[in-house]
C-alpha cells in the first residue's frame, strides 16, 4: 500500500508492505525499514523503528495520510484564491464583533474578539479585503472552526 | 481541629486541598458549577455540594450559594483556595458572621493588603523598600524633570488607570521626557479615560521574587523561603522555583528579603499563609511590589524544598493553634521547580485550548510530584482558567532537577488539547534558563531565538505508520484521514 502525507506542512509518501516501509519527504530525504506496532491502550501506540522506540499519542500535531486510489482525493492546500473565512480558533463565546459588512479591511486587523477561558482573543484578518458576510454577533457561544466572518 | 471543612474552589487546587484534608482526617465537601460535575475533585471529596450555572458569577464567585452549602453540610471552615473568592475581604467577613471559620487571613488584612496603593503605605511604614516614585500625578513638565533627577534615570511613566503596559513609557534621558510624558498621557486618555501619569525608577532586568510567610493568630511570624518567578507570559508566571538562582549565589539575600516581608505582614496585622512579591534588579536591589493574602498555585515548590505542608498549616493555624515553628527550624533542602501545565497552544500565540482530553498518561517516578484536576475523557470548560496541572520536579541540586523535570515532561502526553508540555522542554533547553540569568522579560523574542529543529525522518515516519494504520480500517471510500500523532520529541520537531 502506498498512501500520501502531509506532516505539519511536508507532503511525503509512505509505502508498507508487511513490516517494511520507505517513508520518503518531498524535499527527497528518505528512509526504508522494518517496523514493529504494538497497540498500547486506545489513544496510545509503541512504535520501535531502525532500533529506536517512539511512543506515539493522539495528540495536537496533523498528520495527515492519504489514498491515492481515492477519486475524490485530497483537497487543493490553502485558503482558495480570494475569499477568506475568518474561523474561531478555539470554542468560546463572542465578545464584540469589529467589523460589518462592506467594510474595507488590512491584513492583520482584528474582526471579531472571543473570549475563552478567562482571555480575550482578537481574531484577525490574515488578508486585505471587504467584509461581505456576518455570521456571528456580541454573546453567540461558537465553537472551533465555526465560520464567524466571510472576506473577499 | 476541625472535623468537616467546605473547599470552595475548582481544578487542581480543589483536589489538592481535599488530598491535603483527607491527611489528616478531616472531612471534605466539594462544590460544584454544572460544567464540574463530572470532575475530579467532585468525585474524591467525602461530600459535595451544588452551586449553580457553569459561569463563575453563579457558581464560584457566588457567595451566598457557598455559605448556604456550607451550613447545609455542616462545615466548619471553608478553604478558598485561590482566585474565585480567596481575596475577597467581603467573603471573608460574611463567613466569619455565619458562624465559620475562614482559613486564611481576616479581613481586615486582606482590605489592608488587597489594594496596591495601601499594601505599598503599609510596605513604607514597615521600612520595606518599594520602588521610587511619586504615585501623584505629574502636573509640569519641570515637575517632572525635577522628580526625575532625584529618582535617576532611566525612569518610567505610568498611567495611575493603567494595566497592560497602556500609558506607559521609558524614559533614558532628560531630553526624552516632555515628549514621552504627552505621548503616555495621550495614551491613557485613549484607553482608560484618564491621562493621569505619574513617575517611578525604572528597574532594570528585573526578577520576580516572591516570598512564603506564614504566621499564627498569637504573633508568632515566619517566612519560608523564595520563589523565583521571572518566567512569565502574558504578565502570568508559568514556571517557579526554589532556591531561585540568585539566592544560590547570594544566600544572604533570602534572609533580609524575608525579614522584609515579615515585617510588613506584621505590620499589617497579619496571619495564615500569605506571598509577597518583590521586583529584584541586576545589583539585586529589592522592591515590594504585592501581597497575595491566600495560598499560591505555586506553593509546592517551597512545600518540597522545606518539607512542610502548607495546607496542614493553614488548617492548624486557622483553627487556632500556634506556630510551633521557629525561624531558625526552617531548612530549604535541595531545588524544586515547577510548571504550569495549561490547556493552550504555545505556537499560536498561548491562544486557549479546551475540549475533551481524550489520552492521558501521567509522569511519575523519582523526585516528581505531579497536582492534577483532569483524566481521560474530562471536558475541559470553556468557563475557566486553563490550568490543568502543576507538574513539579525536586532533587539535591538545580541542575539534577532539571534533569528529572525534563523527564517527566518527555513521559507526560495529554491528547485531544493543545498543551504548553512540549513548550517547556523548548524553555528547559535553553542556555540561559539553564544558566539561571534571566529576568522576567525572558519569553520576549524566545520563538525567535529558538534554535530551529531537526528533521527527524524516523519520527515522521513513525506517525504516518500510525495514520495509515489507521486509515487502512477505514473504508475507503473516505476522502482523507486526518489523525492527530505525535509524541512529545516528534511534535516539538515538526513545529
Amino acid at each position: 500500500m502506498k498512501y500520501e502525507t502531509l506532516i505539519g506542512e511536508v507532503p511525503g509518501t509512505i509505502e508498507i508492505d508487511g513490516s517494511h516501509f520507505r517513508y520518503r519527504r518531498a524535499d527527497g530525504q528518505a528512509i526504508e525499514g522494518d517496523v514493529s506496532l504494538a497497540g498500547l491502550e486506545p489513544g496510545c501506540y509503541s512504535v520501535l523503528i531502525g532500533g529506536r522506540s517512539f511512543r506515539l499519542t493522539a495528540g495536537s500535531l496533523d498528520v495527515q495520510v492519504f489514498d491515492p486510489r481515492d477519486l475524490r482525493g485530497r483537497k487543493a492546500g490553502g485558503a482558495s484564491q480570494g475569499r477568506q473565512e475568518v474561523t474561531a480558533p478555539m470554542p468560546g463565546k463572542v465578545v464584540r464583533v469589529l467589523a460589518t459588512v462592506g467594510d474595507a479591511v488590512e491584513s492583520g486587523q482584528g474582526l471579531v474578539v472571543v473570549e475563552a477561558m478567562k482571555m480575550q482573543n482578537e481574531i484577525k484578518s490574515r488578508k486585505p479585503g471587504r467584509v461581505v458576510e456576518v455570521r456571528t454577533r456580541p454573546d453567540a457561544a461558537v465553537v472551533a472552526g465555526e465560520v464567524l466572518l466571510v472576506v473577499e | 481541629m476541625f472535623g468537616k471543612v467546605l473547599v470552595a474552589n475548582r481544578g487542581e487546587i480543589a483536589l489538592r486541598l481535599i488530598r491535603g484534608l483527607k491527611d489528616i482526617g478531616i472531612r471534605s465537601v466539594a462544590v460544584y458549577s454544572d460544567a464540574d460535575r463530572a470532575s475530579l475533585a467532585v468525585s474524591m471529596a467525602d461530600e459535595a455540594a451544588y452551586l449553580g450555572a457553569s459561569a463563575a458569577s453563579e457558581s464560584y464567585l457566588c457567595s451566598e450559594k457557598i455559605l448556604e452549602a456550607a451550613k447545609r453540610h455542616q462545615a466548619e471552615a471553608i478553604h478558598p483556595g485561590y482566585g474565585f473568592l480567596s481575596e475577597n475581604a467581603n467573603f471573608a467577613a460574611a463567613t466569619r458572621e455565619a458562624g465559620l471559620v475562614f482559613i486564611g487571613p481576616p479581613a481586615e488584612a486582606i482590605r489592608k493588603m488587597g489594594s496596591k496603593t495601601t499594601a505599598r503605605q503599609v510596605a513604607i511604614a514597615a521600612g520595606a523598600p518599594v520602588v521610587p516614585g511619586t504615585q501623584e500625578r505629574i502636573q509640569s513638565i519641570e515637575q517632572a524633570r525635577e522628580t526625575a533627577r532625584k529618582l535617576g534615570y532611566p525612569v518610567l511613566l505610568k498611567a495611575a488607570a493603567g494595566g497592560g503596559g497602556k500609558g506607559m513609557r521609558a524614559v533614558d534621558r532628560e531630553e526624552d521626557l516632555a515628549g514621552a510624558w504627552r505621548d503616555a498621557s495621550s495614551e491613557a486618555l485613549r484607553a482608560f479615560g484618564s491621562d493621569e501619569v505619574y513617575l517611578e525608577k525604572m528597574v532594570l532586568e528585573p526578577r520576580h521574587i516572591e516570598i512564603q510567610i506564614l504566621g499564627d493568630h498569637h504573633g508568632n511570624l515566619i517566612h519560608l523561603g523564595e520563589r523565583e518567578c521571572s518566567i512569565q507570559r502574558r504578565h502570568q508566571k508559568v514556571i517557579e522555583e526554589c532556591p531561585s538562582p540568585v539566592m544560590l549565589a547570594n544566600p544572604e539575600l533570602r534572609s533580609r528579603m524575608g525579614e522584609a516581608a515579615v515585617k510588613i505582614a506584621r505590620s499589617a496585622g497579619y496571619a495564615n499563609a500569605g506571598t509577597m512579591e518583590f521586583l529584584v534588579d541586576r545589583d539585586l536591589n529589592f522592591y515590594f511590589l504585592e501581597m497575595n493574602t491566600r495560598l499560591q498555585v505555586e506553593h509546592p515548590v517551597t512545600e518540597l524544598v522545606t518539607g512542610l505542608d502548607l495546607v496542614e498549616w493553614q488548617l492548624r493555624i486557622a483553627s487556632g493553634e500556634r506556630l510551633t515553628l521557629k525561624q531558625e527550624d526552617v531548612r530549604w533542602s535541595g531545588s524544586a521547580i515547577e510548571c504550569r501545565i495549561y490547556a493552550e497552544d504555545p505556537e499560536n500565540q498561548f491562544l486557549p485550548s479546551p475540549g475533551t482530553i481524550t489520552y492521558l498518561h501521567e509522569p511519575a517516578g523519582p523526585g516528581v510530584r505531579l497536582d492534577s484536576g483532569i483524566y481521560a475523557g474530562w471536558n475541559v470548560p470553556v468557563e475557566y482558567d486553563p490550568l490543568l496541572a502543576k507538574l513539579i520536579a525536586w532533587a539535591p541540586s538545580r541542575e539534577r532537577a532539571l534533569g528529572r523535570l525534563d523527564r517527566a515532561l518527555a513521559e507526560y502526553a495529554i491528547g485531544g488539547i493543545r498543551n504548553n508540555i512540549a513548550f517547556f522542554r523548548d524553555v528547559l533547553a535553553d542556555e540561559a534558563f539553564r544558566s539561571g540569568v534571566f529576568s522576567t522579560a525572558f519569553l520576549d523574542g524566545f520563538f525567535e531565538r529558538r534554535p530551529a529543529a531537526k528533521v527527524d525522518l524516523e519520527a515522521e515516519a513513525a506517525a504516518a505508520l500510525v495514520a495509515a494504520r489507521g486509515l487502512g480500517r477505514a473504508s475507503l471510500s473516505r476522502d482523507s484521514q486526518k489523525s492527530a500523532w505525535l509524541t512529545a520529541g516528534l511534535e516539538r520537531n515538526l513545529r
